[in-house]
């Protein structure tokens, strides 16, 4: 008898570092409009969010709305905040979040 | 769990993983004396650097204590200090007595004494065959692990560095400590962001503040150049990784700490204290200086975890190359001793962990890392505070 191969998996995965956290990781490259499994660290329950934009190799998408100036939250600390409007599954990265240090325009 | 690994036991007490025949340029003058010499003669390292010359106080000073903190360095068997000149704050002798406090085999080759390149190749290259003949016969023993000095360190990382290698260099970390080993870490670039958690971390309020000061130090040396860290911190390679900002990038790298208390911090090059426990050293982001620094502390083996993939490799302190980015390792996996990137497809981090203490404790017994035996030499690099005059 043939055996027959497993469906490949087409749900992408994303981590979820610490409870408190605004963004997820995505593992491996994502695109536009594809599905994500998002699992918080040490928790059996999965989040499901859908892409809003094409992500890069392990980048990080939002896991809600995220509003300009708000603090992005990653192992449950303060990693910058947002430079505009994020929605949820959209791509987080430097295009839209900044960091609060070693900047001559702020005061740290 | 495996509780120690072969060592050769130094009259000091430290524990080596390897017998080299240390070749020391005390100068950018001698390096290609020691390079000729390390050409020549099995079983010698030659380290080899640009300073030693016209330079401010502070950082003569610097370099002195990191190329003696390598002669102390256990896994020199012997070593040979070669210098051109006399240079007053690193003089060849000054560097050599301090390593002959050890109780190790120590020669001093002086170029302009000697007659000239030629002639201190030629008297240098005698010395070398002859200390092999001197350490070469010592046995390894076993010892506990509490022998173990065990470097820490990161490069090209990416996101997968915080949810994976570094993890796993973490826990490895907390194994060496529960032993009673110490375990020195750096990189005070790394820690930039990360202070609400060495506040926490820290064993004391002296050390928290003593690393807070290395920081913010490092911060207003940045500002005071005119420009701001963005642009060079996270670096291209971090940002392509999905890193966003320093922050981000910290914290993913204290992930290498594991979760025991910070006993103690030192600055750079500078000799750790006998407390078995996690150790931090004041250092650059820059991983030929923070290693360099590590190596001076007295670190016999390096665990160096990389993202996008690394070819950094300490001559004397043994440089050991993991990653967890399954890509990194398909591109890499000539020079990367151990993949743990199956902790996103399940395996625990237990699992990953104790195959890296394996890999780390099988290294420590002999067992070559892939860049030891290509003689990869590529990673001395003394950090400096001034301008050369």
């Amino acid at each position: 008898m043939t055996q027959v191969a497993a469906e490949p998996q087409t749900m992408l995965r994303a981590l979820i570092v610490h409870p408190d956290d605004n963004v997820a990781n995505l593992i491996g490259p994502g695109q536009r409009g594809q599905r994500v499994q998002c699992v918080v660290e040490g928790q059996d329950q999965i989040e499901t969010i859908d892409l809003v934009d094409d992500l890069p190799s392990n980048h990080k998408l939002a896991r809600r709305d995220i509003e300009t100036g708000e603090p992005i939250v990653k192992y449950g600390l303060i990693i910058g905040k947002a430079s505009r409007p994020i929605r949820r599954g959209q791509h987080v990265h430097a295009h839209n979040i900044e960091s609060n240090r070693g900047r001559g325009d702020l005061k740290s | 769990m495996r509780d120690g690994f072969y060592g050769y036991v130094r009259d000091d007490g430290q524990v080596g993983i390897r017998n080299y025949v240390l070749l020391l340029s005390g100068t950018l003058y001698a390096n290609p004396t020691c390079e000729r010499v390390a050409h020549t003669v099995q079983n010698t390292i030659p380290i080899v650097h640009p300073l030693g010359r016209c330079q401010i106080a502070p950082d003569l000073a610097q370099t002195f204590r990191t190329l003696v903190g390598h002669g102390i360095n256990p896994n020199a068997g012997a070593v040979i200090v070669v210098d051109h000149f006399k240079e007053a704050g690193c003089e060849a002798d000054a560097i050599a007595h301090e390593i002959a406090q050890t109780g190790k085999p120590v020669e001093v080759v002086n170029i302009r004494n000697a007659g000239g390149v030629v002639q201190a190749t030629a008297q240098a290259t005698n010395l070398a065959v002859a200390l092999n003949r001197t350490i070469t016969g010592q046995q390894r023993d076993k010892v506990t692990l509490d022998r173990l000095v065990y470097g820490i360190n990161c490069g090209t990382s990416d996101v997968t560095s915080g949810l994976s290698h570094n993890r796993c260099v973490g826990w490895v970390a907390d194994r060496i400590i529960e032993a009673g080993g110490r375990v020195v870490g750096a990189e005070t670039t790394e820690m930039m962001g990360g202070e609400e958690l060495i506040r926490e971390k820290a064993k004391t309020p002296a050390v928290a503040d003593k690393l807070l000061g290395y920081i913010a130090k490092m911060e207003r040396e940045i500002l005071a150049c005119g420009v701001d860290l963005r642009g060079s911190q996270p670096t291209g390679d971090n940002m392509a990784g999905g890193l966003s900002t320093i922050e981000e990038k910290s914290l993913g790298a204290m992930m290498k700490w594991g979760t025991t208390p910070i006993v103690g911090a030192v600055d750079y090059a500078e000799r750790i204290g006998r407390e078995g426990g996690l150790w931090l050293m004041d250092t650059p982001g820059h991983g030929g200086e923070s290693i360099t620094g590590i190596a001076a502390a007295g670190a016999q083996i390096m665990s160096f975890a990389t993202g996008g993939g690394h070819t950094i490799n300490h001559p004397l302190m043994i440089t050991m190359r993991l990653t967890g980015n399954r890509e990194s390792w398909s591109r890499m996996e000539e020079t990367t001793d151990v993949n743990v990137s199956d902790m996103f497809d399940g395996t625990t981090l237990d699992q990953a962990g104790e195959r890296l203490l394996n890999e780390v404790l099988d290294i420590c017994d002999g067992k070559m890392t892939k860049a030891e035996a290509l003689r990869e030499w590529n990673a001395f690099a003394i950090t400096r505070c001034g301008p050369s005059v």
